[in-house]
């Protein structure tokens, strides 16, 4: 897969905006979000509120993160799931793999799952011999086109019906068509035999139970129930932020999160699994594991600042609000997380050498932060980064201009003397090709309010 | 198992957390009550479950529904949830038939718990599930249905069912019917 | 850089009976380092404002721009955890009032005698809208402009695409996003922009002008200070 790289963000950025097709296709998604969201989130009069008891049991729950995940692990295991802990990414796939390897499994069927994608779990998989199958409709079509998903809750939304028509035509056999049912059945047929002969199914995590051991999952399309229930063996993937504490505080995020990611009331299923069957006889995988992924997360809990990324539902409202995700889409910021969150999460988990572009890419306009539903101030943490990026990792111009520029703001004379400079300078060099590329400048003015104030 | 990786990453939580400034953590304010509408129950899960592009009878004899709907759809091969097919023979079915345990009414939800009969499959795989809830069943809110869940134990697998499967992945064109079933009917038991 | 903002606010702020004055030692809020990371020069120019400032024994600052007022409500934010600037920050940015939320909350003035004829839209500047909560203000004075005809522009609240160094950073993505706002400029059919944020305003104008498009940007501050005697 030819991902593109964090460290290109602005290379890339250009090449989107290219794409005429592709800003089409983000234009109608992220408006058609937005407004379902704003919908969604209209029609419950104590929105605020839910938003404000989200965020204060993510707070709880991060502040004591050992103690709620020894919590959770507890009750899962007590309940007959194994739990595994997985401190960077290559231990994770080591150790799924290795749980597939050992019961000899040749199929694997996986439903969405964002920390797989970040673990780059697929590879190591089909690297250790298996066939890996994507099944929820929009992964199994970035997996066919062996394309990154540029969205976190519609991973295909950068390619058009036709487009994807034209992919099954290619990769399924399908007649030719960009009928979207049509497209769909297609999907349904061609999957329904793999699930039936998977030996390993393997998911994602929404939100972890520390008082009973339960992990929930929600969805619409019906893969993930199929994936947690036909396969012997059911691997579930979850970051170690995704615990919440008691079963009743679901109330308040599962209110949140359909509103905030589809404009849904509340997705088709929510699967909630605890532990594994009582009776052999009964349905479902003789077995369940759990692996409790870090990767970085811990590290983010030093600082109340970066903390708050960690409360993180993973809805995308974010994205859909940003000017500039909605100009360049995912595929640009070169991460499986993108847009507002991407910005943040990415330079924190795999370092700010390979995303250091990232917390620049933003005109700080907030519009992530309203429609949070656990709050993040993600301005705020863009500008924490900022912080710690620039004073080493500026360029020397950059870092030597704003030296001058603090010395000027803190003499008065220097700063008569450099408006009177800026003026003159204005009128002979042509600023900045970065600005008159696109915009004209305000034509220069021969006296400064603090001249005429003088004059008063 | 894994105890070295256990150690290290509760560790790494400890300490980061131990050099983190101290912070005032809001206190939890009690949720704010949203005033329940007077309409029936029975008619507020109605509207919701059609709300949801599912079919909802409400009856007081579930046999003559139930018949109605397999002649209408000239269904031939119906699973039932007491007795099962295997989960390879279950994708050869035209209908699964199970009940559910309790239901939502502002949403139009249904409540499968595992533990009470083996629904997994069958409100899963067949192209058609139809599900019987008694009227008495129905619970008002999300918030009820969880309280309700936590009576005992939690069971291993539970599911909520809100309408029929569905995707909008390709150009966020609402398509129904997916991995599950395609039509949903939901047949209100009114008869205790 | 744009004088007759801040002349149109010292008239406008007499004109509803506030005594003005203008401490010339001022240079700058600090919002261009604090946004691009700098937070030592940062704070190096916030010091130099809050010193001057507290030396004035006036009830309130005001300035004619959301992102400056905002920075100086961030001060506590940019002194945090320091015993001895903090409180002096918080001193500051308590009296600190952009000029619409300065007019309409504080002084209850809703019509400051202003006319101006033609047909006109506002443009929210994203700091003055979620920073400080400013969006009723301006419309309320914009629609006691007699003679003017106010529409709303479709997605006020879109960002124009500013970002401080962010335009001449991603100068593309930046009139990429300002397009947006343009488009919907253009179909609103009006003769003038009006917004209270200069950042915004420059940017905005500047593609306005690179297309040859007859649309005016305005300071709400100007528009204020029209009347029909001009």
């Amino acid at each position: 897969m030819n991902h593109l790289s964090s460290e290109t963000f602005k290379e890339n950025a250009k090449a989107a905006l290219a794409d005429v097709q592709l800003r089409g296709a983000l234009k109608n998604a992220t408006s058609l979000f937005g407004e379902r969201r704003k919908e969604a989130a209209a029609s419950l009069p104590n929105w605020e509120d839910l938003r404000s008891q989200a965020r204060a049991i993510k707070d709880e729950v991060l502040l004591h993160l050992d103690r709620y995940l020894e919590e959770f692990v507890r009750n899962a295991e007590s309940r007959g799931a194994t739990v595994h802990w997985a401190r960077d990414a290559a231990e994770a796939n080591t150790i799924i793999c290795g749980l597939a390897i050992e019961r000899a499994a040749r199929i694997v069927v996986k439903s969405k799952s964002m920390t797989t994608e970040e673990t780059h779990l697929n590879d190591a998989l089909e690297a250790a011999g298996m066939q890996v199958v994507e099944t929820d409709l929009g992964e199994y079509i970035i997996q066919l086109a062996d394309e990154p998903p540029s969205h976190i809750i519609a991973p295909a939304i950068h390619k058009t019906r036709q487009q994807i028509g034209q992919l099954f035509t290619a990769e399924l056999g399908m007649p030719p068509t960009d009928n979207v049912d049509q497209m769909t059945s297609t999907a349904r047929a061609k999957l329904r035999d793999r699930f039936a002969a998977a030996d390993v199914g393997i998911s994602g995590v929404n939100f972890a139970i520390a008082e009973t051991g339960t992990i929930v999952i929600v969805e619409n399309e019906g893969n993930i129930r199929l994936t947690t229930s036909l396969p012997r063996l059911h691997i579930a993937m979850m970051g170690i932020e995704k615990v919440i504490p008691r079963f009743a505080d679901l109330d308040v995020f599962l209110k949140l999160l359909p509103r905030s990611g589809t404009g849904q009331r509340l997705t088709t299923y929510q699967s909630f699994i605890t532990g594994t069957k009582r009776a052999s006889t009964d349905e479902g995988p003789e077995e369940v594991h759990i692996v409790l992924l870090d990767n970085g997360r811990s590290r983010m809990l030093a600082h109340p600042v970066t903390r708050q990324s960690l409360a993180c539902i993973r809805c995308g409202a974010c994205l859909n609000a940003c000017p500039v995700y909605q100009q360049v889409g995912g595929h640009a910021y070169g991460s499986v997380y993108p847009g507002p969150i991407g910005a943040v999460i990415t330079p924190q988990l795999m370092g700010i050498q390979k995303a250091a572009q990232l917390p620049y890419a933003s005109s700080l306009c907030g519009a992530c932060r309203e429609v949070c539903p656990v709050k993040i101030d993600i301005p705020r943490l863009l500008l924490h980064l900022r912080g710690e990026i620039s004073p080493r990792k500026g360029s020397v111009a950059e870092r030597l201009a704003f030296k001058m520029w603090a010395r000027v703001m803190t003499s008065p004379s220097l700063y008569k003397l450099s408006s009177v400079a800026g003026r003159m300078l204005q009128r002979v060099m042509p600023i900045s090709r970065a600005w008159t590329n696109g915009r004209d400048l305000r034509s220069v003015e021969s006296k400064s309010f603090h001249d005429l104030w003088s004059n008063e | 198992m894994n105890n070295s990786a256990r150690e290290s990453i509760l560790g790494s939580i400890r300490t980061h957390l131990a050099a983190s400034p101290a912070m005032d953590v809001k206190e939890r304010q009690a949720p704010s009550e949203i005033p329940v509408s007077n309409s029936d129950p029975i008619n507020r899960f109605k509207e919701s479950v059609e709300s949801v592009a599912a079919h909802c009878i409400v009856t007081t004899d579930v046999t003559d529904s139930l018949n109605q709907i397999i002649t209408d759809l000239k269904a031939e091969r119906i699973a039932h949830s007491d007795n099962p097919p295997n989960a390879h023979d279950i994708f050869h079915f035209d209908v699964g038939i199970s009940t559910v345990q309790a239901a939502i009414a502002e949403t139009g939800t249904l409540v499968l718990d595992s533990a009470c009969e083996r629904h997994r499959l069958v409100s899963l795989v067949p192209p058609v599930h139809i599900a019987i809830v008694n009227a008495s069943a129905i619970v008002e809110t999300l918030g009820d249905a969880l309280t309700l869940l936590q009576k005992k134990e939690i069971s291993p697998a539970i599911t909520f069912i809100t309408g029929p499967s569905r995707t909008a992945d390709i150009e966020l064109t609402l398509a129904i019917g997916v991995h599950g079933p395609q039509q949903l009917y939901v047949i209100v038991d009114e008869s205790k | 850089m744009w004088t007759s903002i801040g002349v149109s606010s010292v008239e406008v702020l007499r004109r509803v009976g506030c005594e003005v004055e203008f401490d010339k030692r001022q240079t700058c809020c600090a919002q261009p380092a604090f946004n691009t990371g700098y937070l030592d020069e940062a704070r190096l120019v916030a010091r130099r404002f809050i010193s001057i400032f507290e030396e004035s024994k006036a009830d309130a600052i005001v300035s004619p721009s959301g992102s400056c007022t905002a920075m100086v409500h961030h001060y506590t934010q940019l002194f945090a955890g320091d015993s001895k600037w903090l409180p002096r920050a918080q001193a500051i940015a308590s009296k600190t009032h952009e000029l619409s939320s300065f007019l309409v909350r504080v002084l209850k003035k809703e019509d400051v005698g202003a006319s101006w004829n033609g047909r006109l839209t506002w443009h929210d500047a994203c700091h003055g809208l979620r920073d400080l909560n400013i969006k009723s203000e301006p419309r309320t004075l914009i629609r006691n402009v007699r003679g003017a005809e106010f529409v709303e522009l479709e997605h006020a609240d879109s960002c124009c695409g500013f970002g401080g160094t962010f335009s001449v950073k991603y100068p593309e993505i930046s009139v990429a996003i300002l397009d947006q706002k343009i488009d919907a400029i253009e179909r609103a059919g009006v003769q003038a922009v009006v917004s209270g944020d200069a950042s915004c305003l420059m940017q905005i104008g500047g593609r306005l002008s690179r297309k040859g498009s007859k649309v005016r940007v305005m300071h709400l501050a100007e528009l204020l200070n029209e009347s029909s005697q001009q």
